[in-house]
């Protein structure tokens, strides 16, 4: 799900951009949650992705919210040991995508048609009394297989008070580092919703920015007070990437914990909603590919804020998300090694900012900017084969406008386009391989239907 | 004014032949509904049964027997607005009658909203009127006669005091339209002009 725009490709020393966008995997909301509450998208949906207050309180409290004929189990005291659905809370969806880039790639033909972009089955829904899980497979046209891709399993229960309070608290065990996180202006669940695997995507982002995502395992706790105040702090592990236990030919891996952590506050009124936060992580990551795990790390630490405004009415629906994420990179293992960084330390700033509006639910669009800056890094930021560039930085800058139209609540089109006003620190030679190639020649269209069901 | 004279013999008929409350809930489920109401109604609907948000109705100080009525029009999905659809039919589908029956004692229990705050004076006196007078010509009936002069409900004709108008406005166009499907008050909404229907919802909305 997770649009992985970005991904750190630095320590391999390959180019992301080349690569073009590395993981277009895709945000969603799933129709298995409506057949197990019986409530419309609607309810816990501005429009999906997107949540509405009442879908993240669903969320929090453990995706145990049902309707359904329940197989139970309960002990001599009456405990419940077992509460199952009579049938399984399960989805699928499928998205076709065609992309047109302002000029093609070298030795590429233009208009890439994905048929599909991606399938993807889900099984979310109640697990248990009081847990839940939103797991999902992917088949992506990009990797050629079938691979486990967000993964969000939590036990959840609430205390209340007479006078009416309330704290949930949970746990929740993930993949990805705030794909369990309540807001849609945190990475994981943040707009673009879907981005085209056949176009340049942003080359550079922070660890916390989708780059670990389904190559680590997460355990959080968090509390979420009065439907208000959330708060959340846990750790995140490297998990298997192709095999185990991990060796040198992985890339990427955690040593030891990383911790997480998250505060955010919402508060409701009338037909509005906002919300602001702040959240972060600290990385501490062996390079791999070839290096041994052991020795000194690369270390990343990541601070973000993030911020959301929501306005549903009946007929007319606006949001507004954004977010700015500071990395802080101190790269022990890469700069050591002298053959993966200029600079021992660098930064990376990341900021979105995205504006939606829907009439009806069914015919809407968003608009808004990306912009990525930091420090200048002639090895790091140089696509790898070439001559180190004293000027190469991760600079990447552009805009995203969409159109979307939903005939039904379960089928979306969208119609987005990209469009680079500097990529890679640079408005031509963008891949410094003196091709001339231009940040605007990365510019995109592209086509996507979404089926989910 | 023979259509004025039907929907109030209609709606004397139908409050005097309002049953009896239902058997007092269960002291289990009364425990089970207030964790209910904290934890999921109040969500949309407050937890003291005063919503933040306009799209859903207050439920403070509502009549009982309407709750109840409703609850179990949403279980049985004959209630048939588009909100009943997308939310209640789902959430009261798991709901025995002695919870609903608990959930609605509840929430008639808590104090009703105070009314919101005069923006068109203009519009509300004009609403006061249709409320408390009805529009005789377009053969309307004065609301207060079934819901009481205070806007506070009779019997099994519910609250509208304090109400949101948003809400408002929209069961009114679901009556017209027959997706809320309630004989009587499709009588009166179908002669409703639309200056009207804002009018006295603004008026209701004030009402405390």
């Amino acid at each position: 799900m997770i649009i992985t725009l970005n991904r750190k490709q630095w320590l391999t020393g390959a180019f992301a951009t080349l690569a073009l966008a590395l993981q277009s995997t895709t945000a969603l909301a799933v129709p298995s949650f409506a057949r197990q509450t019986g409530m419309a998208c609607e309810a816990c949906h501005t429009v999906w992705p997107e949540l509405t207050h009442f879908g993240r309180v669903f969320k929090a409290n453990g995706y145990i919210l049902d309707n359904l004929k329940q197989v139970r189990g309960i002990s001599e005291r009456k405990n419940e040991l077992l509460s199952l659905a009579t049938l399984p809370p399960l989805s699928v969806m499928v998205q076709v995508s065609d992309t047109q880039l302002a000029k093609p790639l070298p030795d590429t033909q233009n208009g890439s048609v994905a048929f599909p972009q991606q399938i993807s089955l889900f099984y979310a829904g109640k697990i248990a009394p009081h847990g839940g899980a939103f797991i999902q497979l992917t088949y992506a046209h990009d990797s050629g297989g079938v691979q486990i891709d967000n993964a969000d399993i939590r036990f959840a229960d609430i205390l209340t008070t007479e006078t009416g309070h309330s704290l949930v608290y949970g746990v929740t065990l993930n993949n990805n580092p705030t794909v369990q996180d309540l807001f849609n202006s945190t990475p994981a669940f943040g707009f673009p919703y879907a981005a085209s695997s056949a176009a340049p995507g942003v080359p550079f982002g922070a660890q916390i920015d989708g780059a670990l995502g389904q190559n680590v395992a997460g355990l959080t706790g968090y509390v979420y007070l009065n439907e208000s105040l959330y708060t959340e702090v846990g750790f995140y592990r490297s998990a298997q990437q192709h095999s185990l236990p991990l060796d040198s030919t992985a890339a990427a891996v955690l040593s030891g914990l990383a911790p997480y952590w998250r505060v955010a506050y919402e508060h409701t009124w009338d037909r509005h909603n906002l919300s602001a936060g702040v959240y972060g992580a600290t990385f501490k990551l062996f390079p791999g590919n070839g290096q041994a795990l052991t020795g000194p790390t690369d270390s990343y630490k990541d601070v973000a804020q993030d911020v959301q405004y929501q306005f549903a009415a009946d007929h007319h629906l606006f949001s507004l998300q954004a977010t700015r994420i500071r990395e802080d990179a101190s790269l022990d293992a890469t700069f050591q090694a002298g053959v993966g960084s200029t600079n021992l330390k660098n930064t990376l700033t990341t900021t979105r900012a995205f504006a939606t509006y829907y009439y009806k639910r069914r015919v809407g669009g968003t608009a808004g900017f990306f912009r990525t800056t930091g420090t200048a890094d002639a090895i790091l930021h140089t696509p790898a084969g070439l001559e180190p560039n004293p000027t190469a930085s991760p600079e990447t800058t552009g805009w995203i406008a969409e159109l979307n139209y939903l005939p039904w609540m379960n089928t979306k089109f969208s119609l987005q386009y990209t469009a680079y006003s500097r990529f890679n620190g640079r408005t031509n030679d963008v891949f410094y391989d003196g091709s001339g190639r231009s940040a605007s020649d990365n510019n995109s269209l592209y086509l996507v239907a979404w089926f989910a069901f | 004014m023979k259509n004025i004279i039907r929907l109030l013999v209609a709606c004397a008929a139908l409050a005097s032949a309002a049953p009896a409350l239902t058997d007092e809930p269960s002291a289990e489920a009364m425990a089970l509904a207030k964790r209910v109401v904290i934890t999921t109604c109040g969500t949309c609907h407050g937890v003291q049964g005063n919503s933040e948000q306009p799209k859903f109705p207050n439920l403070a100080g509502q009549s009982e027997n309407y709750l109840a009525a409703q609850l179990k029009a949403f279980r049985s999905q004959t209630r048939g607005d588009a909100d009943a659809l997308a939310y209640m039919w789902g959430m009261a589908a798991p709901l025995d009658d002695d919870t609903i029956q608990a959930l609605s004692t509840l929430y008639a229990g808590k104090p009703g909203a105070h009314g919101a705050t005069v923006t068109n004076a203009a519009l509300v006196a004009r609403g006061k009127t249709l409320y408390l007078e009805g529009n005789v010509d377009q053969g309307v009936p004065a609301c207060a006669a079934c819901h009481g002069p205070d806007g506070h409900g009779v019997a099994d004709f519910p609250r509208l005091a304090g109400q949101h108008a948003q809400y408002l406005l929209k069961q009114l166009d679901s009556f017209q339209t027959n997706m809320r499907n309630v004989a009587v008050m499709h009588g009166v909404a179908a002669g409703l002009q639309d200056g009207e229907i804002r009018a006295v919802t603004a008026y209701l909305e004030s009402l405390p």
